[in-house]
């Protein structure tokens, strides 16, 4: 017999694959539930995994060590000052500690690991023997003409505009190739939840009742 | 109202009820479809052949339940690649909605089917919040960025832990990713501190990773679903095993999922035709109708 879990998963997905039919209660009921679980979730997780061992476990350890994760500590609190509107003004600190900290990041991260690797692979020769100069030749003019189809300071008229119109091109066939995979996720997640119900849900209660 | 016309009109719960059917009949009637395997996830699957027992391999659970149904197999094959080679598994997860639950449910599933010890083999660190942050902490100290594993316990105790220090000490990261996670090892770890990637994407993410694979940025790609079949072909051929361990009826499998996935993209390429068809058919009507031509 399936257990108790399995029954409030099984009648959870049905109440949410109701809406392919309408709206209804038991829909509104599902989805209410799972933002709430979500967000009950994410403030265990964040307690117990983060916040518990990295900061109030290594203070309390050894504080002489760790007296300088205070002051992430006083960080952490400030952003929820803004709820407090006569020190709502002191969550800027904090705030703009975090977005300098990850801009300074993420401005190294993808010049150094995506702008300049990509452009170092676009950079191929066009005389390779065989089919590799063929696929070298599509992916310089695909990245040119795409490059051409985004440049607005000119209007899009003769070579331009033919140059463009070939960029147009390469942008469909990338998003149908993305329309394709997105397909094919969507059908897994499917049946992911039909092999739930199916297998760990209907074949068990089914064994069991017969 | 024209038979096409009515077709045309026809209630898209219709259309969900096919789509639904497609899915239940395969996984009801097993069809066995064949699996053949793309270079990408052969990379992958090469790159931990090539690596000598004892290894230690990085897996990062950067998704969550919402498409565990794709990232499970992922991560479940390449885990069962790692204990069958007796390589050893640091289990993480960076993905704040799920990520932990998936990791200990998958790694104590996996781990269940090999002989392998907690601790010794492998170890499971939890979650920890701050993805590039922490990325950035893992190449100097995992011991302070992860000071307790999953379970509370202090990770100085774990034998294999005493042996990694930093991602210095591993010799590859594996990373099982909805969303942006999986770009950030590549992007951020390989590029700057060089350490080998291979990614687990969700099929709605494959084709950006595409890029950096083609670039050298990637070791491997997994994508979707289809990935994950491909990785169970190689190492059902390569393991006898581990092929045992996939026959089980038990077991939910990315191979019984892709035939499942085949038929309902066939219902889907069907009913596109269909739509197609039935459109130029009803405007061709119209314009050959005595009323005249209608847009």
């Amino acid at each position: 017999m399936p257990d108790i879990g399995t029954w409030v998963g099984a009648f959870l997905s049905l109440a949410i694959l109701t809406f392919l039919y309408r709206d209804n209660p038991f829909f509104r009921f599902a989805e209410s539930l799972f933002a709430g679980v979500a967000l009950g979730y994410y403030i265990g997780n964040q307690t117990n995994q983060t916040i518990k061992p990295n900061l109030v476990l290594a203070l309390a350890r050894d504080f002489s060590a760790n007296w300088d994760l205070i002051f992430a500590g006083l960080l952490g609190i400030g952003l929820y000052f803004r709820y407090i509107q006569k020190v709502a003004w002191l969550a800027r600190v904090p705030l703009g500690i975090y977005v300098g900290y990850y801009v300074g990041v993420t401005l190294m991260q993808k010049l150094h690991g995506e702008v300049l690797p990509q452009m170092k692979d676009t950079i191929l020769p066009l005389s390779a023997p065989g089919l590799a100069a063929v696929w070298n030749i599509l992916m310089v003019v695909g990245v040119f003409s795409v490059l051409l189809y985004f440049f607005f300071s000119l209007e899009h008229r003769g070579a331009l505009g033919v140059a463009s119109r070939v960029g147009i091109l390469f942008v469909m066939v990338s998003f149908g190739a993305a329309f394709g995979y997105t397909v094919m996720g969507r059908v897994s997640l499917l049946i992911g939840r039909l092999n739930f119900l199916v297998n760990d849900w209907l074949r068990p209660l089914i064994r069991a009742v017969f | 109202m024209h038979l096409v016309d009515r077709l045309l009109a026809t209630d898209r719960r219709i259309i969900y009820l096919l789509v639904g059917l497609g899915a239940l009949i395969p996984l009801l009637i097993p069809i066995g479809l064949p699996v053949t395997v793309t270079p990408p996830v052969r990379s992958a699957f090469e790159k931990i052949e090539s690596l000598p027992a004892g290894s230690v391999v990085v897996i990062s659970f950067d998704y969550g339940p919402s498409t565990a149904p794709e990232n499970d197999p992922q991560a479940g094959a390449v885990m069962r690649h790692c204990f069958a080679r007796g390589i050893r598994v640091v289990g993480m997860a960076l993905y704040p909605l799920g990520g932990l639950s998936v990791a200990v449910e998958e790694i104590n599933k996996v781990a269940a089917e090999f002989p392998v010890t907690y601790g010794v083999d492998y170890v499971n660190l939890g979650y920890k919040d701050g993805a590039q942050a922490a990325m950035r902490r893992m190449n100097e100290d995992l011991h302070e960025l992860f000071p307790r594993d999953a379970s509370g316990r202090p990770i100085g105790e774990l034998l294999l832990m005493q042996e990694v220090r930093s991602l210095k000490d591993t010799d590859l990261v594996f990373s099982f990713a909805t969303g942006i996670i999986g770009e950030w090892w590549i992007n951020l770890v390989n590029a700057q501190f060089g350490t080998p990637v291979a990614v687990g994407s969700t099929a709605v993410g494959t084709p950006k990773y595409y890029a950096y694979l083609k670039a050298g940025q990637a070791v491997g790609l997994l994508g979707g679903l289809k990935g994950a079949s491909e990785y169970e072909r190689l190492l059902s051929d390569h393991y006898p095993d581990v092929a045992r361990i996939y026959e089980s009826p038990l077991l939910y499998t990315a191979t019984q999922g892709m035939d499942i996935q085949t038929i309902v993209h066939l219902v889907i390429i069907a009913l596109v035709l269909a739509g197609n068809i039935l459109y130029f058919t009803s405007r061709i009507m119209r314009r050959s109708s005595p009323g005249g031509r209608r847009a």
